[in-house]
């Protein structure tokens, strides 16, 4: 092959020939920028000091990177269900927005893996030795396994709705069992942290749901974040109107009053009860990263959301769907602190584990939204995001 | 096969931290990386207030919660009764530290406790993450096993001295530090322990000191409620030192 019959084969899937939007640029220069400059000091910092550039411990293993990655990977699926409702449950209003919720979530796992590879001791060991294994008591092995598979079936369903396979029997077969995968890889994450029972801040058969419905949930207000940055043209195409102005900012309000409630009943059962561990409910009350969660992520974008007149605008969704973003970011973070506040076994008389994120750790967070903004602003340019199975709106 | 158990007297421990010291060099582990802690805590309030401590190696579980959650099999235990880290199959995903109740496994990757940084004063040859002017000889390591200088970014935990028990002469009941011929098969922290506190033996003998003393004087073992079932049983007599049975006040949030 020559390298201009190479050439053709690419342009086929990439749109080349067509100019970038300003918005497009700006999140590619954004994203280039940031992750450049995050990745660049995270991965100096890992070659100079190691692991120990993070503020985590042996009494606080599990520390910021992994709530970024819980963060990325629960949103994922949660993009993947809604990418779903369409070909799954016949939800027709769903179609306009599929293909770019299947890539948003295929970049949002790429950038939780990413976070993940530079967290964990040895990743390299991880890709022999965890499938290898078959360690099947081990939720951490089924969650590995889990979104290998997700990876795999979302890149599938992306290519085949890329080169116009909607509705082949192949193409729903593979969208059901992706549905399968995004509902069983975020459930078997909430089993990481709700099966222990040494945990007691962590500990509830109720978890997979709780992630399940969080990651739903941040993934409606992503499309909202996301969709409310496109143009809109009512006359053009009056359906992608409706989902925008209506059907999405509806779903975003119902999902996060249900994530109001779940949070209320976690938050009362935690302050009630005596047992060891659950004090860290009342420490939580002194943490800016819990009433981050409760005045900006949930506070905020209940009263944007509440109102039929005012949700509809673009900037209003823009602004509801950043404040939840933030405020949910900060609770992965706050609830990854509070099932290790205590310390195991010594209890509270040989103190309180004090955890914030070191430097190292924050600048994960430009390194992560980087790269995802990055991947997002390229695939809007050049991969016809907002195609559906009717063609163009 | 004997199926190994310590049993830790607190109305003879003095906590010393003479097994901590012993352990720290025995296993090359670093400063504050205390694969046998002593923990001290207070108890009541003046003037009835009481310093207590309770010693706490690893509880090498007959049902660790560590090695169930372990994604790579690294975590295991031997036939004889021992929980050890393969640190050639550790990822260091550190979710066995998330899912010990007893909080006894170690990373070294962290800020150092202890200035200066003994990583930086004795730095590493190859993989390891120090190399200290004392340490066990070469061919006594195995990172099979977690025994020795452990590699960059692992989980490591008390073995209770596997380079040592693993020796022993087939159909040892008692490892008595007293017996010269069973001395150097002995766990570091029961051979020293000045005030002979710890015993170690076969949990399956009925023959065994430790069997003996669990029965006699009503060893009781951490958490029990966990189902983890420790292989080490403390006695406690009279006194109320487990911190179980503690009846201190939390402090107000």
């Amino acid at each position: 092959m020559t390298i201009a019959t190479y050439s053709d084969a690419i342009g086929r899937y990439l749109d080349f020939g067509k100019k970038p939007s300003g918005m497009d640029i700006a999140l590619m220069v954004v994203g280039a920028v940031s992750g450049a400059i995050g990745l660049s000091f995270v991965f100096y910092m890992l070659f100079t000091e190691g692991h120990a550039a993070f503020n985590t411990s042996s009494d606080m293993p599990w520390g910021a990177p992994i709530a970024f990655y819980l963060f990325f990977l629960l949103t994922s699926s949660g993009l993947s269900i809604i990418a779903s409702l369409d070909t799954v449950f016949d939800l027709r209003v769903f179609y306009p927005i599929a293909k770019r919720a299947v890539f948003l979530s295929l970049i949002c796992l790429i950038a939780g893996f990413s976070i993940l590879a530079l967290e964990i001791g040895r990743p390299f060991r991880m890709l022999w030795a965890l499938p290898f294994a078959m360690q099947i008591r081990s939720p951490m092995w089924w969650m590995g396994v889990l979104y290998s598979i997700d990876l795999v079936l979302l890149f599938v369903k992306f290519y085949l709705i890329h080169v116009g396979d909607w509705h082949s029997r192949f193409s729903h077969l593979v969208a059901r069992l992706s549905f399968v995968v995004c509902i069983l890889a975020p459930g078997t994450l909430g089993l990481v942290f709700g099966m222990m029972t040494m945990r007691p801040a962590w500990y509830s058969n109720v978890m997979p749901m709780f992630f399940i419905l969080t990651g739903f949930t941040t993934a409606v207000s992503f499309m909202l974040f996301f969709t409310s940055l496109l143009p809109r043209n009512p006359l053009v195409a009056p359906n992608v109107n409706q989902l925008y102005q209506e059907v999405l900012p509806r779903l975003f309000f119902i999902s996060l009053l249900a994530v109001i409630a779940v949070r209320v009943g976690q938050i009362i059962t935690g302050l009630w009860s005596n047992q060891e561990g659950l004090e860290a409910n009342w420490l939580q009350l002194h943490s800016p990263y819990f009433w981050i969660e409760i005045v900006v992520g949930l506070a905020l974008p209940t009263i944007l959301m509440a109102f039929d007149s005012v949700r509809r605008y673009p900037r209003v969704q823009f602004i509801a769907a950043s404040c939840f973003n933030i405020g949910v970011f900060f609770s992965r973070l706050e609830f990854l602190i509070i099932g290790q506040k205590v310390p195991l076994f010594k209890g509270y008389w040989a103190g309180y584990v004090d955890y914030s994120p070191s430097f190292t750790e924050w600048m994960l967070i430009p390194a992560g939204c980087g790269v995802f903004l990055l991947l997002y602003g390229a695939g809007n340019w050049l991969l016809r995001l907002s195609e559906t199975e009717i063609g163009n709106h | 096969m004997a199926r190994w158990g310590m049993v830790i007297d607190l109305e003879k421990c003095t906590g010393c931290q003479a097994c901590t010291t012993a352990c720290q060099m025995e296993n090359s582990r670093l400063p504050g990386e205390n694969w046998q802690d002593v923990l001290f805590y207070s108890e009541g309030e003046f003037p009835s207030g009481k310093l207590q401590w309770l010693p706490r190696p690893c509880m090498h579980c007959e049902n660790p919660s560590c090695l169930a959650v372990c994604p790579t099999g690294a975590t295991y235990k031997t036939e004889d009764g021992v929980v050890l880290i393969n640190w050639e199959k550790c990822i260091g995903c550190k979710f066995c530290m998330i899912a010990c109740p007893y909080g006894v496994r170690f990373y070294a990757a962290e800020k150092q406790k202890t200035q200066p940084d003994v990583r930086e004063v004795f730095p590493p040859t190859g993989d390891k993450v120090w190399d200290p002017p004392y340490k066990m000889p070469e061919h006594v390591q195995n990172p099979k096993c977690g025994v020795g200088i452990q590699p960059e970014n692992v989980v490591s935990k008390c073995t209770f001295c596997y380079h040592r028990i693993s020796k022993a002469p087939e159909g040892t009941v008692d490892l008595d530090p007293n017996d010269p011929e069973l001395r150097d098969f002995t766990p570091a922290c029961v051979v020293t322990c000045a005030p002979t506190a710890r015993f170690f033996g076969d949990l399956d003998n009925p023959e065994s000191k430790v069997r003996k003393l669990i029965a006699e004087k009503r060893g009781t073992r951490l958490l029990d409620q966990t189902g983890n079932r420790p292989q080490v049983y403390y006695l406690a007599g009279e006194a109320p030192v487990i911190p179980e049975t503690r009846s201190v006040r939390k402090p107000k949030a």
